[in-house]
């Protein structure tokens, strides 16, 4: 069940001014409607995990860590590995976040996120697979939202992806129907680099990346997923407001343009492997 | 994983990372690193990671929760998913809850929280990484963190385990000499009154050991202590009274 | 009588600030007749009590302050009023008509008094006290650096409100309302007010303030 959500209380004067400021294509903290936050990338900070990343999107952090295991595979897949994702938003990051199981909204972000890997094809879950129908890696991708300034689904992706190209996979052999480990690892290429952005529209304008009095002003939201191919691979529309029709395809090139945009600054800084032709999945580095 | 108990003191008297026996690990403290809490902290201690933030004094929700002669504190001790070996489930488990409770009573001891009647203060403590010694690097934040909220409180609070790993006695376990070790002993302390805030113990010690390992913490916290202090000092040292 | 800190420097909770237990005021704490420092601060002698003025805090609503708050609830005998980080101020009006005829909504922005605080909660006062704000950027610091943002005899914010040329409402609560000429105006003068919290407690801060407005005026 969902129920209408208590919406943070905002003052209204607030709305107007971020709406009036849009009308000349200005915001509240000196960004152009189109413009991004900056975001600075940290890798390998928590060895023990697999793969972990820090991300800030201006004063958003989120913190991801990776967790490589070995599973069964899903019946109806039996040759590809498996990856599962959870956030959470933590109350140290935010007044409007509460103690407890994750609510509706980290359950949202998890799912955005792993619906923007999934459908974008960030892993060739084929290559991670070890004996066909019995074992085959199962990667943990866990969320935390440490300091929350508003539009925590960008740069939890970010993280996600970051944490995944620093991700060390230790090397099984199979030999006679078993795995054995190995004291070797491997690194994840990627098969696909798919990135979002959060757009909000307020009446007919939008702008990308709200901070927090932004997101509170918004009527509603949606996040676009592209890939480095300019297709589109996930949206989710977040909060209940109305979408003029007509807008659709102006967001629609907008996603594209900031995706690439947080794309090139994901390569110049992380050092991830995208495989252009092929498959990605497990390579070795050894 | 390593099943094989390993040599935790070696023939040069050394332990497993290298320090003597009455050597803390390489310690980090910085305050005011979360910018949505009214305070926080972040503290390493070796390879122990830890955020701490605190929210309040502000109106107690649930009202009911509200006690009408002084504020309400709640603390939740939490780590992530990755930060020990094999995955943590999520949610809380049974020893989350506990050591949310014995650091919850450690910080009421030092806060005047008679001063905000019918508020709350909520401190959330993050461990992202857990190498041993969680719950006193937490508690350590946890202070720095109120102290950056301007919470009023009669002292700061320092804690550090002491242990026993090969028959003897150490400060500041990590986590193989916490996993393998024959006794760990975290104690916290507000070093101005010398008084002890937390203590637990899990092993066996003889008395005297006890005696010797609580020497032992109180040389350990007297270094956290002066740390703290300087970490706050450093960040406000710019800083003058108002002109106004 | 000795006391053991520089009016200069920053205390911590537990540090040692004299011998002489009568002398604890706001801030500090007195054990076996001396006196600690219970906050981060600086500590003052004012009187024969020494205190330790904290730099950081929360709102402790006195009567007569003027707050700036967000309507939260609008009741048949009144009003709630979030006066932020979690407080509410609450606006009694025992006729069910005037509340209706006062037409003020959830969401409003209003400049309100303090008429009372204590375990009953806060109270606001009524009628001809009430104004609500038609627009504006709202901007909410620490109210502790208020009285750094007013500054003496209000020297600080007459020069941000003339260099901006922008009319600004402080609520003692930290919470503040900018209105100005152009868009350009309100973000120096909300640029100014962070900066005046950021380093309140610096010197020649007037100085950087009036800098930062000019560069981003002409800019």
């Amino acid at each position: 069940m969902s129920l209408s959500s208590k919406k943070d209380l905002t003052a209204k004067i607030m709305r107007d001014k971020i709406y009036s400021l849009l009308l000349q294509d200005k915001r509240i903290d000196g960004r152009d409607p189109k413009s991004l936050r900056p975001v600075t990338i940290q890798t390998n900070l928590i060895t023990k995990a697999d793969g972990s990343a820090l991300v800030a999107m201006g004063g958003t952090k989120i913190l991801t860590g990776i967790k490589v295991e070995i599973g069964s595979p899903f019946p109806d897949r039996p040759d590809e590995g498996i990856f599962t994702v959870n956030a959470e938003l933590l109350p140290l990051a935010s007044t409007s976040f509460e103690p407890g199981p994750p609510d509706e909204r980290g359950v949202e972000l998890a799912r955005v996120v792993d619906r923007s890997l999934r459908e974008g094809g960030a892993l060739d879950l084929k290559k991670l697979c070890l004996i066909e129908g019995e074992k085959v890696y199962a990667i943990f991708i866990d969320i935390y939202v440490l300091d929350y300034d508003g539009n925590y689904f960008d740069p939890a992706l970010i993280s996600a992806l970051a944490a995944l190209a620093t991700t060390k996979i230790p090397r099984y052999e199979v030999v006679d129907g078993e795995i054995r480990k190995t004291d070797e690892f491997s690194t994840l290429e990627f098969a696909a680099l798919p990135f979002t952005t959060m757009i909000g529209i307020i009446g007919e304008k939008f702008l990308v990346d709200p901070q927090i009095d932004e997101e509170k002003a918004l009527d509603v939201s949606l996040i676009i997923g592209t890939d480095e191919k300019g297709n589109v691979i996930s949206i989710q529309k977040n909060s209940p407001g109305p979408i003029p029709v007509n807008l659709l395809d102006t967001l629609l090139d907008v996603a594209i343009e900031k995706t690439d945009e947080i794309r090139k600054k994901f390569l110049q800084e992380v050092p991830a492997k995208l495989a252009s032709e092929r498959g990605g999945g497990v390579e070795s580095r050894i | 994983m390593h099943s094989i108990r390993p040599r935790l003191i070696n023939e040069n008297g050394l332990r497993v990372d290298g320090r003597r026996p009455d050597e803390l690990r390489p310690i980090k403290m910085e305050v005011g690193v979360l910018e949505k809490s009214d305070g926080s902290a972040y503290v390493e201690f070796g390879g122990t990671k830890v955020f701490a933030a605190v929210f309040g004094p502000r109106e107690a929700h649930p009202k009911h929760l509200a006690l009408p002669d002084r504020a309400i504190l709640n603390c939740r001790y939490h780590m992530t998913s990755f930060s020990v070996e094999e995955r943590k489930p999520l949610g809380m488990t049974r020893r989350e809850i506990e050591l949310s409770k014995v650091i919850r009573e450690a910080l009421e001891t030092v806060a005047f929280l008679e001063e905000f009647p019918r508020a709350s203060i909520d401190v959330y403590i993050e461990v992202i990484q857990a190498d041993g010694g969680t719950r006193t690097a937490g508690l350590t934040a946890a202070s720095l963190a109120l102290a950056d909220a301007s919470i009023p409180m009669a002292d700061l609070i320092a804690a550090v385990a002491v242990g026993k790993v090969d028959g003897q006695l150490v400060l500041d376990l990590c986590d193989l000499e916490d996993k393998y070790g024959e006794a760990d002993m975290p104690v916290a302390m507000a070093p101005r009154f010398n008084s002890v805030v937390l203590l637990q113990l899990n092993g066996k010690f003889s008395p005297s050991e006890f005696k010797k390992g609580l020497t032992l913490a109180q040389k350990g916290i007297a270094e956290i202590y002066r740390l703290q202090q300087e970490t706050l000092k450093k960040k406000f040292s710019a800083s003058r009274p108002m002109e106004v | 009588m000795p006391i053991y800190f520089s009016e200069h420097e920053v205390v911590l909770p537990g540090q040692l600030l004299s011998d002489n237990g009568k002398r604890s005021g706001e801030g500090t704490y007195s054990v076996e007749g001396k006196v600690y420092a219970a906050r981060i601060g600086f500590a003052t002698v004012k009187g024969d009590k020494i205190h330790v003025i904290p730099l950081k805090g929360v709102y402790k609503p006195m009567p007569g302050d003027r707050v700036i708050g967000v309507v939260s609830d609008v009741k048949p005998n009144g009003f709630e009023v979030n006066l932020g980080k979690h407080l509410t101020g609450i606006i009694r009006i025992p006729d069910k008509e005037q509340v209706q005829n006062m037409r003020l909504k959830v969401g409003d922005a209003v400049y309100v008094k303090v008429k009372s605080s204590g375990l009953g909660g806060v109270l606001l006062e009524r009628d001809e006290q009430i104004k609500k704000f038609e627009s504006g950027l709202l901007v909410q610091i620490n109210p502790i650096k208020i009285p750094r943002l007013i500054g003496r005899r209000g020297s600080m914010i007459l020069m941000v409100k003339k260099l901006t040329g922008c009319d600004i409402v402080i609520g003692k609560n930290g919470l503040i309302v900018i209105n100005g000429p152009s868009p350009k105006n309100e973000f120096a003068a909300m640029k100014a007010i962070q900066m005046i919290e950021e380093e309140a407690h610096t010197s020649g801060l007037t100085e950087r303030v009036e800098k930062m407005i000019r560069e981003i005026i002409s800019s």
